[in-house]
């Protein structure tokens, strides 16, 4: 009994937000704020009749591709820089100026430049998520215990062949972490990309309903989107904690897996 | 044999306002399976001294040659023990063995076989598929023993292997430690503050002073072998060593040579 009332106790917040959203719905009698269980009802139908289902689709291939390329390229710059000052010096001020631009602003440029199709979108994508891939691997290249270096040296490891067998291990943690930080970040440059140039996905889907002014379906998509965000992240953290479950426990998540 | 050569080491503090003489003119040479402590003040760069004969520090002067060689870095002739342990964290008790072996591309049966005789030698029976952070200090640097053994190199570097760990299991390690390099037979430079465990571990105990770090006196052990603690404590030349290098580390730095 008391376990499943551990287990059940986060959710209480969760109903909390929903009660205060049906209780405003219903005090206000207003189109553009439609009661909790209507849109839960109507996000449910969305995704019964399959309506939703080829956007979604289409959303999260981009996101594929663009955390694929982005962790391809991120990951190694940000461990390569964590070990080479060189290399930091060249790259940190580069990142330093790219950090504060919303991603999203450059996109008029990527239009240009790729035209309005798929590959601004990823280009978006890879931009966003890159940052806290480089950023965690630069941070856990550099805070590698030297002792565990000199102990590889000594038994033959030579040092390039340390990035493989050493620094990419001892740092995997710092990596994971950013990494379920860019997960996030790319579900949020996901679907900014696809309010921007409207083609399809689930950015599209939100804003061609609200110019319809189908008030409750705008709010059953965005439903739907932060329930994608929450089991990409959920799966994700099934994942981090099973390649690092040796590591020493550091400090607790802000949001534990349920 | 490992020889020092007017081994001199300068850091510079940070913002570079000052230059801090670690080590000044050392000289002096260890016979080839002589087991030889280094004991001083903390910061007396007796720990700066086994890392440059590790290779992984290098001096600012003069030079150490080992069988001859001149040092350049690290190499598997030359094994470092850690106070940190410094185990490989996602690797198991047999992994962070094993890991030398597969380095040097032992066969896989020969490395299963000696990664078997180390665990034994170690006390390790019955713990070798568990992680680091599974074990106790005391085993954690069993396992780091264990793993610097496994390549069989001539010279082990101890730097402060028991400082980190209980009393009762620090006497327990000392004890293994002889027995074991009673049947390997390995030249040991062993850096620790504690002169108790110098006098009863070594044939010569070089004592250091602080900043410049020079060493004040060379002192051959006229005690039996092999070691038993409870004769020893009641031996008048070991309680006199006592005596005299407690002496010898409290009174501070003598006047420099001219």
């Amino acid at each position: 009994m008391t376990a499943l009332a551990d287990r059940l106790r986060p959710l209480v917040a969760v109903v909390f937000l929903l009660a205060l959203w049906q209780a405003a719905s219903l005090l206000l009698q207003e189109d553009y704020l439609p009661p909790a269980t209507a849109v839960l009802a109507d996000a449910g139908q969305l995704l019964a009749s399959g309506a939703l289902i080829p956007d979604i689709l289409s959303s999260l291939g981009r996101l594929a591709w663009g955390f694929a390329f982005g962790i391809v390229l991120g990951i190694p710059l940000g461990l390569v820089s964590g070990r080479s000052e060189r290399i930091n010096d060249f790259v940190a001020p580069l990142l330093a100026l790219f950090y504060p631009v919303p991603k999203a602003a450059l996109m008029p440029i990527f239009l240009l430049w790729f035209g309005a199709g798929d590959i601004s979108k990823i280009v978006i994508i890879i931009m966003s998520v890159s940052l806290p891939l480089v950023y965690h691997s630069y941070q856990g290249a550099k805070s590698v215990d030297a002792k565990l270096l000199w102990s590889a040296a000594a038994m033959g490891t030579g040092r390039l062949r340390q990035f493989w067998k050493i620094i990419l291990p001892a740092s995997l943690p710092e990596v994971l972490l950013g990494t379920r930080v860019a997960i996030v970040i790319g579900v949020i440059a996901m679907v900014s990309s696809e309010m921007i140039v409207r083609q399809n996905g689930v950015g599209y889907y939100i804003f061609n309903t609200l110019d319809m002014a189908e008030y409750q379906t705008t709010y059953a998509v965005i439903v739907v989107v932060a329930a994608m965000g929450y089991a990409l992240d959920w799966l994700f953290e099934r994942v981090r904690l099973r390649l690092t479950f040796w590591a020493p426990e550091r400090r607790a998540p802000l949001v534990e897996p349920a | 044999m490992i020889v020092f050569d007017d081994v001199t080491k300068r850091f510079v503090t940070a913002g570079r306002a000052q230059t801090i003489i670690a080590l000044q003119g050392i000289s002096t040479s260890v016979a080839e399976g002589e087991f030889v402590s280094i004991v001083g003040p903390s910061g007396c760069g007796k720990s700066t001294l086994l890392y440059i004969v590790g290779g992984f520090v290098q001096s600012s002067s003069g030079r150490v040659l080992v069988d001859g060689r001149p040092v350049t870095g690290p190499g598997t002739d030359r094994g470092p023990v850690f106070q940190e342990f410094a185990l490989f964290p996602w690797k198991t008790v047999r992994g962070n063995i094993l890991y030398s072996l597969v380095e040097q591309k032992m066969p896989r049966a020969e490395a299963e076989e000696r990664v078997a005789y180390l665990v034994d030698l170690v006390h390790l029976r019955g713990y070798e598929e568990l992680y680091p952070k599974e074990l106790s200090g005391g085993m954690k640097q069993r396992v780091a023993i264990a793993r610097t053994l496994a390549y069989n190199p001539a010279i082990l570097l101890m730097d402060e292997p028991f400082g980190a760990i209980d009393a009762h299991t620090r006497t327990r390690l000392q004890d293994e430690l002889l027995s074991i390099w009673e049947t390997e037979r390995k030249t040991v430079l062993f850096v620790t503050h504690a002169v108790d465990e110098a006098i009863y571990l070594s044939d010569r105990v070089l004592v250091m002073t602080q900043s410049p770090g020079r060493i004040k006196a060379d002192i051959r052990l006229d005690l039996p072998r092999p070691r038993r603690r409870e004769e020893l404590l009641l031996d008048r030349r070991y309680q006199q060593y006592m005596i005299d290098i407690g002496r010898l580390i409290e009174n501070g730095p003598e006047a420099p040579p001219p």
